[in-house]
């Protein structure tokens, strides 16, 4: 059917499903984001069945740094099914065994990046859901001054999500649920020996952490009140395998040396947990309730030999550690919302937390230096928050709405610390208690049909916040607007972020500023167009005190200036729903502070590493184009093209730029 | 009045009484199909449809007029969208309240109308489309990214950035962490902020839910962790900075809190400093993490060591 044919409906739904493929943020070239049409499906049975599979290649060509790509990207060759999708429904709802089934893929094969959802439900009896996804993850490591990084990571992630619910359309619900991580690769990391003048040596791991989760849990509906409760174990382990041997350090020249070295560090963690609310809506109030306990625990074990010399000297360490560690968590929220008129809304919510992180360990180190054991005991910490948080929604008039809130909220911190002070051994306790008042107001307008106009503010004061970059007085300015018509999309927002935190010793201040437009138009039926940007600026001064050199140099402020500016363009046209083709761009670039080197004199402290980092101006772009060539009415042929490349103005150790791109076929019905 | 005059009287009582019940001008699903064949082509599909399936809902639960209200002024007036619930011309208020009158009662929703979505008028309709959502689940209006993108590109951006979750490779959802609905108040910071991140089941920062090692407890608590969350070092959407950190090297994050400040702590009532034999015009003493390799918290070193 030709454009022009279409019924002035479906040429706007044709319209608004181009305006959706075409709201991307930073693209992938594939899976190719298929059109969805009007109606579709083909009826089999009672029930009617769509279906769709994208398979082909992709392929990369390469050149710089391998690691910083596949931490960033990751896109390799092969054989992929890109996505797929298939759905199936009962017309009237009366299945015999089901009345939906959903199953989408994307990515599976060998992509980095793979998923796979599926659902299946039979009205009033059952709903079954499933997530499965996996995250080919690769990290090489923190680098300084254009060094490679002495930690990798180069492990995979799977994780799935099962959710069971027995008549959902009841009174009475019954939820089963069954959830999963785990992680598997080989790591590098270090381990510093003998001494704090010592050498640094490479650890090798082989990864194996495991998560699972089992969880069960009713809902009842009883004279208009719902009662839910659910309970939950969560279960966490790792039992990752530790290998060095005879080393001679990271560090060249320091005369410590590492001949032998063992390490066992399991860990078996439970998260059983409690989950209760309750909830009822009346034509005037609403109320709710939430209660949650956790009793968290995790028996360690942590036994470590190591042999070496330190200066020519046979030295040995010895670490033997186990313990049993608690966190029982508390939880409660209790909120009152009241409708006085149908304009006003007042919701109150009350919160009560408490941690408390405790147990019992015995630590032992034997040092063949000295021939002594130290001992160590378990440290406390316990965090217990009260908040109260009143909000008002008032909509004046059609094209006025005001909404102000005020919180308090009190946190205590407590902890007991072990402290070795001239080999004076005591446990050291503390407590803090910070309190925050927060103030917040806004103003929504709508002076003209599709215009929203919003403006927000919100204020803070706290008096003792845990640590120096933290929120003690702080501001947040915002606004927003946003026009819409048919085929015209614009906004446009900016937001400001003030921060103060000066104390004894410390000062320390930030501004962030944030200001977007974006736009996305639909001229016609078969073009749309998208553009957006951004750009996120961000200042501080940290007070900082350090050692260089045997001086000790404090008073200085740490400099930090990130100017980033990041834009997104992309434009679809449709040959009379024969040929896709869509185009994208994609550039994100931190100018920093202008520097044109990485040292300034002026910014900050005087060594060079500080100001090589107070600022990092770098920049990562991606253009892309895709076509899409429909063959038969069910059958479509796609070819893409990406480009990623990455460069660094500083050090350039960790460029690369990148050829991404596949071809496949798309059948569908 | 005589026994007759008394019975038809109680006729006429009873057919006002009944003419007044709102069951009266519900028409039912059938009759809106007729003008409305494209909306009900494909509502078999819809969970709303479940409604009429159930075939034991009573009228004001089934169907269009569900959450249309009763069509017969509307039939009778030959459509027009003054004589319906037409959710385009309803205020937001009104569009949740008429959502939540089935839709409230769940622990996903239960701070619906506290969030900031709904302060800034955000309510069901601007991320649903009931009739026309071209994904899969949960009638989307888009693509869930998408979605949320629309009103905040500021995200959008961040996850453009070299590193980042991978929400936009569709490995991740915003919903992982977010919940669009409004959340409680975060047992991991002070209350104030932020509004919209759900915590995982048992009340952690949502972070650990995947990054498990990180969970503890440990012996030895890196206490910003605990106290004021993941953010403290990291940013959660995307960084310039490899592992989203706040900035490009390590020992100038680090050094922002170990300054000696007068706050929480074991040295001096403070944050511990970095002492005498760290030189950090020494490359080696430039990235902590090389030797502080546990600086998420440590079972066997005060120092996470090891």
């Amino acid at each position: 059917m030709s454009p022009q044919g279409m019924s002035r409906p479906t040429r706007y739904f044709w319209a608004a499903s181009l305006l959706t493929a075409a709201c991307f943020g930073q693209p992938t070239v594939a899976p190719t984001s298929e059109p969805v049409g009007p109606v579709r499906g083909e009826n089999w049975s009672d029930y009617n069945v769509v279906d769709s599979f994208e398979t082909g290649y992709r392929f990369r060509t390469f050149g710089g740094s391998l690691d910083q790509y596949r931490s960033t990207v990751n896109y390799g060759d092969g054989v992929r099914l890109l996505s797929s999708f298939f759905t199936i429904n009962s017309k009237d709802g009366h299945g015999k065994y089901f009345d939906e089934i959903v199953l989408t893929t994307q990515g599976l094969g060998n992509d980095p990046y793979e998923n796979a959802t599926l659902r299946i439900q039979k009205n009033r009896l059952y709903r079954y859901d499933l997530n499965w996804r996996l995250n080919d993850y690769f990290n090489p490591g923190l680098r300084t001054g254009g060094q490679s990084g002495q930690h990798l990571l180069d492990t995979e992630y799977t994780t799935q999500d099962q959710d069971l619910t027995l008549f959902p359309q009841s009174n009475i619900q019954f939820f089963l649920g069954y959830s999963r991580g785990d992680q598997n690769g080989p790591a590098i990391s270090t381990i510093q020996l003998f001494n704090s003048r010592g050498n640094e040596f490479p650890l090798f791991e082989n990864v194996r952490r495991v998560r699972n989760e089992y969880r069960i849990g009713n809902q009842i509906r009883l004279f208009g009140v719902r009662f839910t409760w659910t309970r939950g174990w969560e279960d966490f382990r790792e039992d990752s395998n530790y290998l060095s041997g005879p080393n001679a350090g990271n560090i060249p020249g320091n005369p410590t040396t590492l001949s032998s070295f063992q390490r066992a560090e399991p860990f078996h963690g439970t998260s059983p947990y409690w989950r209760g609310g309750l909830f009822a809506e009346r034509k005037r109030f609403s109320v709710n309730g939430r209660l949650t306990y956790t009793s968290g625990e995790r028996a360690f074990v942590l036994d470590e030999t190591a042999l070496g010399t330190v200066r020519l000297t046979p030295d040995a360490r010895q670490v033997l550690t186990a313990g049993n560690a608690q966190r029982p968590v508390f939880a409660g929220n209790l909120t009152f919302s009241f409708f006085p008129t149908s304009k006003l809304t007042v919701t109150n919510q009350t919160t009560v937390n408490n941690i408390r992180i405790d147990g019992n360990s015995a630590y032992a180190e034997y040092d063949n230096a000295t021939q002594a054991f130290s001992y160590t005991d378990f440290e406390f910490l316990g965090i217990r928050t009260v908040a109260n948080e009143t909000d008002l929604n008032l909509q004046a008039t059609r094209w006025l709405g005001l909404f102000g809130g005020y919180q308090y909220s009190d946190r205590q911190i407590r902890s007991t610390e072990y402290s070795n002070t001239s080999g004076n051994i005591f446990l050291a306790p503390s407590e803090q208690t910070n309190l925050l008042h927060e103030g917040q107001f806004g103003i929504r307008l709508k002076p003209a049909k599709g215009l929203n106009i919003l403006l927000d503010s919100a204020i803070g004061r706290a008096n003792r916040p845990l640590t120096p970059i933290a929120d003690r007085n702080y501001q947040v300015l915002g606004g927003r607007v946003q026009y819409r018509l048919k085929t015209l999309q614009f906004s446009a927002s900016s937001r400001e972020n003030y921060n103060t935190n000066s104390v004894l010793l410390s000062a320390y201040a930030s501004h962030a500023r944030t200001h977007s437009v974006d736009a996305s138009w639909t001229p016609r039926d078969w073009f749309a167009l998208d553009a957006g940007y951004s750009k996120l600026h961000l200042n501080t001064a940290g007070g900082i005190a350090y050692f260089a050199s045997g001086q000790f140099i404090a008073g200085q402020p740490s400099i930090y200036v990130s100017n980033l500016h990041v834009g997104t363009l992309t434009a679809r046209f449709d040959w009379k729903k024969k040929a896709d083709f869509f185009v994208g761009y994609s550039h994100t670039q931190d100018t920093g502070d202008g520097r044109d080197t990485a040292l300034l004199t002026q910014l900050g402290p005087a060594l060079a590493p500080f100001q090589a980092a107070q600022t990092f101006p770098l920049r990562f772009l991606s253009p892309m184009a895709r076509l899409s060539i429909r063959i038969r009415e069910k059958i479509r042929w796609n070819i893409g093209y990406q480009y990623y490349g990455y460069n660094e103005r500083f050090l350039n150790g960790e460029d690369y730029r990148a050829h991404t791109g596949y071809s496949s076929v798309l059948w569908s019905f | 009045m005589s026994g007759l005059g008394r019975l038809v009287a109680l006729f006429f009582v009873c057919v006002f009484w009944l003419a007044a019940q709102p069951g009266s001008s519900y028409v039912g699903s059938n009759v809106c199909r007729s003008c409305h064949p494209d909306v009900w082509a494909n509502f078999f599909k819809n969970p709303h449809y479940k409604s009429i399936a159930s075939g034991k809902e009573p009228p004001e639960r089934t169907g269009c007029e569900s959450c249309h209200g009763p069509g017969q002024a509307h039939v009778e007036a030959r459509g027009g969208k003054a004589s319906i619930i037409a959710f385009s011309e309803l205020p937001p208020k009104q569009i949740l309240d008429n959502c939540l009158r089935c839709h409230a009662e769940t622990l996903s929703r239960a701070n619906i109308r506290r969030s900031s979505h709904t302060l800034n008028d955000v309510v069901c309709s601007n991320c649903h489309s009931i009739h026309k959502s071209p994904v899969p689940k949960f009638l989307l209006a888009k693509r869930q990214a998408d979605l949320c993108y629309g009103c905040h590109p500021d995200i959008r951006s961040q996850f453009s950035l070299p590193f980042k979750h991978r929400v936009n490779e569709g490995f991740m959802t915003c919903t992982d962490c977010h919940n669009p609905h409004g959340a409680f108040a975060p047992t991991w910071r002070m209350a104030a902020r932020p509004r919209m991140t759900d915590q995982a089941l048992s009340n952690e920062e949502p972070c650990l839910k995947c990054h498990s090692e990180k969970r503890g407890p440990f012996l030895y608590e890196h206490e910003p962790v605990r106290v004021d969350g993941c953010e403290t070092c990291h940013y959660p959407h995307g960084s310039t900075n490899s592992r989203l950190l706040r900035r490009p090297v390590v020992f100038t994050l680090c050094l922002e809190c170990h300054n000696g400040a007068d706050s929480f702590g074991r040295q001096n009532g403070g944050i511990l400093a970095i002492t005498a034999s760290h030189n950090l015009a020494d490359p080696r003493y430039q990235n902590c993490t090389t030797c502080h390799v546990r600086v998420h918290g440590s079972n066997s070193d005060a120092l996470f060591l090891r």
